[in-house]
């Protein structure tokens, strides 16, 4: 009998060169004794399928370890299917009969794509031949000789499909030493090099999700971002080709697909199927990375989507009722009409009443306060000067707020949609943006020194203008104040973004709306209570003084943006903040230098403070986020004596090993964060309880984007730092969650009752119920 | 903020752009309308059996996968197994290859006596998603889909013990129960669809 792969020269196995293999192969072929190989799916008396059974070892010890595989060599055009078939055909099954041998589970290489040409139907399999095997271990007792059976179903597929059943066996002495094929070997060694490499394997690329839900809807389509980084801990550089991502089989998902936006980066598009299925599904599959030319690394998919809920509130309320005959057309209803707010704990009503409140709050931060202050000083002369424009001042303040506010609602809603999960303060978790805030910053605190004014020339023309100057002045001090407040998440903000985050787009604008009124409120009392601000002092050389005075505060917080510069690019981002804050200073003090200029001479110098701007920040203005990981990773473990960084399998490790777990969800922006730091995780009697229950203490760095820890956040309702789970080993599935501000007190209690919870000791007795 | 001003640009993009629901047949859904001509060139419409059960079986006699429930009377014995006037089941061809006359030289060598419907162009079997045969759907009396899977849980043919589908999700409608398992993976060969 000929068989037509006998002339075929080529091979298709994917770029790894791997063609004198095959042609070694099939040489070797005649090698095999007539048990190990079979011809099997015959269509009309031609088979289209030939397997032969391989070992990479001729002779193996007892205790030893090889490798058992079957290679199916197949027609042009004519394929078998992944472990995974897709949207039809039938996964090849190999089972193996080998007494005094144990075979472990079978290694799929990653697979090829089909799909009908109207590309309706896509299916997962391999062509031209593949080898699949499995890893071997002898028993200690063996001796004499082994007998390895491999029992082959498959199904052979080109327009038809014959089902294909193999039985192939082959002998194998026991002797003192395990020798290797030469000939065969070199085959398993390629086949396992498309193996994708097991999740969290060593060298392994890392996959993180992102979903942008907390929950699926049945019948529903979804989305997240899918975030690989190199096993180094850099994110992945390198493109992907062809169909580079085969989804495993998941209940309770109908069709999931990956389509690349950046390097290393993917958004997620599925859809869940129409029945909630019992358990939670996990995204699963392969994900082969690089390219032809750069060659390619498969990685094995396997990370919790989220869990799939019933199609709106009927469903909700009786998942299953059978509707009766009549009405069950009736009772179908879309989906898009619930609210996912209505599944939050918290009303609508009581999270906008938080976020004004938390609005209010703000201006007592120190990022906020210079703000207010400045405002003060302001108004004090404004009110001395020109009573009729307070109002005036005052709503564009209060504009200037809002608006601000509804920008950022408004970038929340277009980030989301763009598929990135966010949360409160991410713009901070961009360098750019940071060193923009530091310059307004500056610019600012020059402005009150005197360096340069805004607005008022001197000229006749000046006094129509000042007054619109002055508004927009007071509109700008709002929005300053609002991009100064956002890292400062005070106590009960974090519950109104919260929820803010996890509802509909009117709630997230009601919410942030709700925000800047609460944040304009104190000024805008001030000047709209009468008897309140005839109270302020008189101006004189005592504003003049104050108002410089003031420019040091400000300048103050320029201290803390280098700080979180340095958390996001390193020591270098520092000095590069920093000569660009020169730089500001420098073309600030040349456009002062301008206004007492007239002319040309005025042109050139206001041309040239804009140069010095533009010149300074193209070069200076480059930084390296990866260059801060190394460096502050461990500065933040250090601080907390014995804190790892965050991982999920850690905790779970650690969870199973029957540590108590605190985890700190933190970032360097974060005052409230780091004042909890200070002030309690550091205290000695805290430490003195983690020590004494053994508690396992992560630290999650939220400083930049990772998006494991924003849906980690997500996952608790909550959309930024800071945020303490406390898990107990009796309970790991119900963490307790801490209050955004830490007491000494709380944080040991609630260690206490976890280590309690889950320890053997006290037996199985003890309640860890959550409240 | 790259991030924001992306986002924007795409949120833009996708304003005006509805996204449409796939009309498939998705348990708990109304099942997609269709009339089809039989291989005695009968009509049969989804409407006309309003009250009744229907499933609907995407077939191809030449699967390997079909002939093996043909000739192990699979179909046959679950069908009659059904109360005939409560119970409506038609085979659907989607095969863009096969006519009325393949159908008729199929229903005579396996002697079976429900009609074969003929979807020729694929609309019919596109519509319910259906991407392999035998490919099964059950059709509650109100038209809602209520079970789309396979015919059993056996993809080898090796089990002794099976688990029919359909008969569990037909004789839980007739019973006014839960269909206990709504949807299985379908297995067998490709629905050979014109392209």
């Amino acid at each position: 009998m000929t068989h037509p792969w006998s002339k075929r020269s080529g091979s298709r196995l994917g770029g790894l060169g791997v063609a004198g293999v095959l042609l070694l192969a099939t040489v070797a072929q005649a090698a095999l004794p007539s048990t190990a190989v079979g011809s099997t799916a015959p269509d009309e008396g031609d088979p289209r399928l030939e397997g032969a059974l391989l070992l990479d070892a001729t002779q193996v010890k007892a205790g030893g370890d090889f490798r058992v595989g079957v290679r199916l060599k197949l027609d042009p055009e004519w394929h078998v299917y992944w472990k995974n078939p897709g949207d039809s055909g039938l996964a090849t099954e190999v089972s193996w009969d080998a007494p005094g041998v144990q075979v472990g589970d079978l290694r799929w290489p990653f697979p090829s794509t089909f799909r009908t040409p109207d590309g309706f139907i896509t299916t997962h399999g391999y062509h031209d031949e593949v080898l699949l095997f499995a890893p071997a271990h002898v028993s200690e007792q063996a001796q004499g000789t082994l007998t390895v059976s491999a029992a082959v179903d498959a199904l052979a597929c080109k327009v038809h499909c014959i089902p294909a059943q193999l039985v192939l066996s082959r002998t194998l002495p026991v002797g003192p030493e395990t020798v290797t094929d030469a000939e065969f070997a070199p085959l398993f060694d390629a086949s396992q090099a498309q193996v994708p490499a097991p999740v969290g394997g060593q060298g392994a690329p890392r996959v993180a999700l992102a979903l942008d839900g907390t929950t699926l809807t049945a019948g529903k389509p979804f989305t997240g971002t899918l975030t690989v980084t190199a096993a180094d801990g850099k994110p992945f550089a390198g493109g992907v080709e062809g169909d580079f991502f085969v989804p495993g089989r998941i209940a309770g998902v109908d069709r999931v697909a990956l389509k690349q936006k950046a390097p290393g980066t993917f958004a997620l598009e599925g859809q869940a199927s129409s029945v909630v299925p019992k358990g939670e599904p996990r995204l699963t599959g392969a994900l082969r990375l690089g390219t032809r030319a750069t060659g390619f690394t498969a990685v094995d998919v396997d990370t919790a989507l989220a869990p799939v809920v019933a199609d709106g509130a009927v469903a909700e309320a009786a998942p299953l009722k059978l509707p009766s005959m009549k009405d069950a057309v009736g009772k179908v209803k879309p989906a898009a009409a619930a609210p996912v707010a209505a599944e939050s704990s918290m009303g609508l009503g009581l999270a906008l009443l938080f976020a004004f409140l938390g609005g209010a709050l703000l201006n007592l931060m120190p990022c906020v306060f210079p703000v207010l202050a400045i405002k003060a000083y302001g108004f004090a002369r404004l009110v001395q000067e020109e009573k009729g424009k307070v109002v005036p001042h005052a709503l564009a303040y209060a504009g200037g707020i809002v608006a601000t506010m509804l920008l950022l609602a408004g970038a929340v809603l277009a980030v989301r949609a763009g598929g990135s999960s966010v949360g409160w303060g991410f713009q901070f978790q961009e360098p750019l943006f940071v060193a923009g805030v530091s310059a307004v910053v500056v610019a600012f605190a020059l402005n009150l020194f005197g360096v340069y004014t805004l607005g008022a020339d001197g000229t006749a023309l000046a006094g129509k203008v000042d007054q619109s100057h002055g508004l927009l002045r007071s509109a700008g001090e709002g929005v300053l104040a609002v991009v100064l407040a956002t890292p400062c998440s005070a106590p009960l903000l974090g519950t109104a973004v919260g929820f803010a985050f996890a509802a509909g787009a009117a709630t997230v604008v009601a919410v942030f709306l709700a925000l800047g009124l609460g944040l304009a409120l104190p000024f805008c009392v001030l000047v709209l209570v009468p008897g309140l601000a005839k109270r302020l002092p008189k101006p004189g050389m005592w504003m003049e003084r104050g108002k410089q005075f003031l420019g040091f505060a400000l300048l103050g917080t320029t201290v803390w943006l280098v700080w979180v510069m340095g958390g996001l690019a390193g020591v270098d981002g520092m000095a590069r903040l920093l000569a660009f804050l020169i730089a500001v200073g420098l073309g600030t003090w040349l456009y002062g230098q301008s206004q007492g200029l007239e002319g040309g001479r005025r042109g050139v110098t206001v041309a040239l403070a804009v140069l010095v701007l533009v010149g300074s920040g193209a070069v200076a203005l480059r930084f390296d986020e990866a260059q801060a990981s190394l460096e502050t990773r461990g500065a933040v473990a250090s601080s907390h004596g014995g804190a790892q960084p965050w991982d999920e399998a850690a905790v779970s490790a650690a969870l199973a090993a029957g540590q108590p777990v605190f985890v700190d969800f933190t970032a360097d922006w974060c005052l409230t964060c780091k004042f909890n730091e200070r002030t309690v995780l550091s205290r000695d009697d805290v430490r003195q309880a983690f020590l004494k229950h053994n508690v396992a203490f992560f630290v999650a760095d939220w400083t930049r984007r990772d998006a494991r820890i924003t849906t980690k956040l997500a996952e608790h309702g909550r959309a930024g730092v800071p945020m303490y789970l406390v898990l107990s080993p009796g309970a790991p599935d119900a963490p307790e969650v801490l209050n955004e501000l830490l007491t000494a007190d709380s944080v040991i209690q609630a260690v206490q009752r976890a280590a309690e919870c889950g320890s053997p000791l006290k037996g199985g007795s003890v309640v860890c119920a959550r409240h | 903020m790259k991030q924001v001003f992306k986002a924007l640009a795409l949120t833009v993009a996708f304003v005006g752009t509805p996204v449409l629901a796939a009309d498939s047949a998705e348990v708990g859904k109304p099942a997609p309308a269709f009339t089809l001509k039989d291989e005695a060139g009968k009509a049969h419409s989804l409407s006309e059996y309003k009250g009744k059960v229907v499933v609907l079986e995407w077939t191809n006699p030449e699967c390997p996968f079909v002939k093996r429930h043909y000739e192990a009377k699979t179909m046959q014995t679950t069908q009659k197994g059904f109360d005939a006037k409560k119970v409506v089941w038609l085979t659907v061809d989607s095969s863009s290859t096969h006519s009325a006359k393949t159908a008729a030289d199929w229903k005579k060598k396996e002697g079976f006596s429900q009609p074969v419907l003929l979807d020729t162009d694929g609309a019919v079997g596109k519509s319910y998603a259906a991407k392999t045969t035998p490919h099964m759907y059950v059709i509650d009396g109100e038209g809602v889909v209520r079970y789309a899977g396979a015919i059993d849980d056996d993809p080898r043919g090796k089990n002794t013990a099976k688990v029919n589908y359909v008969k569990t999700a037909v004789d839980a409608l007739l019973t006014g129960q839960q269909v206990p398992t709504a949807t299985s993976e379908p297995y067998g060969c490709s629905v050979k669809y014109k392209s």
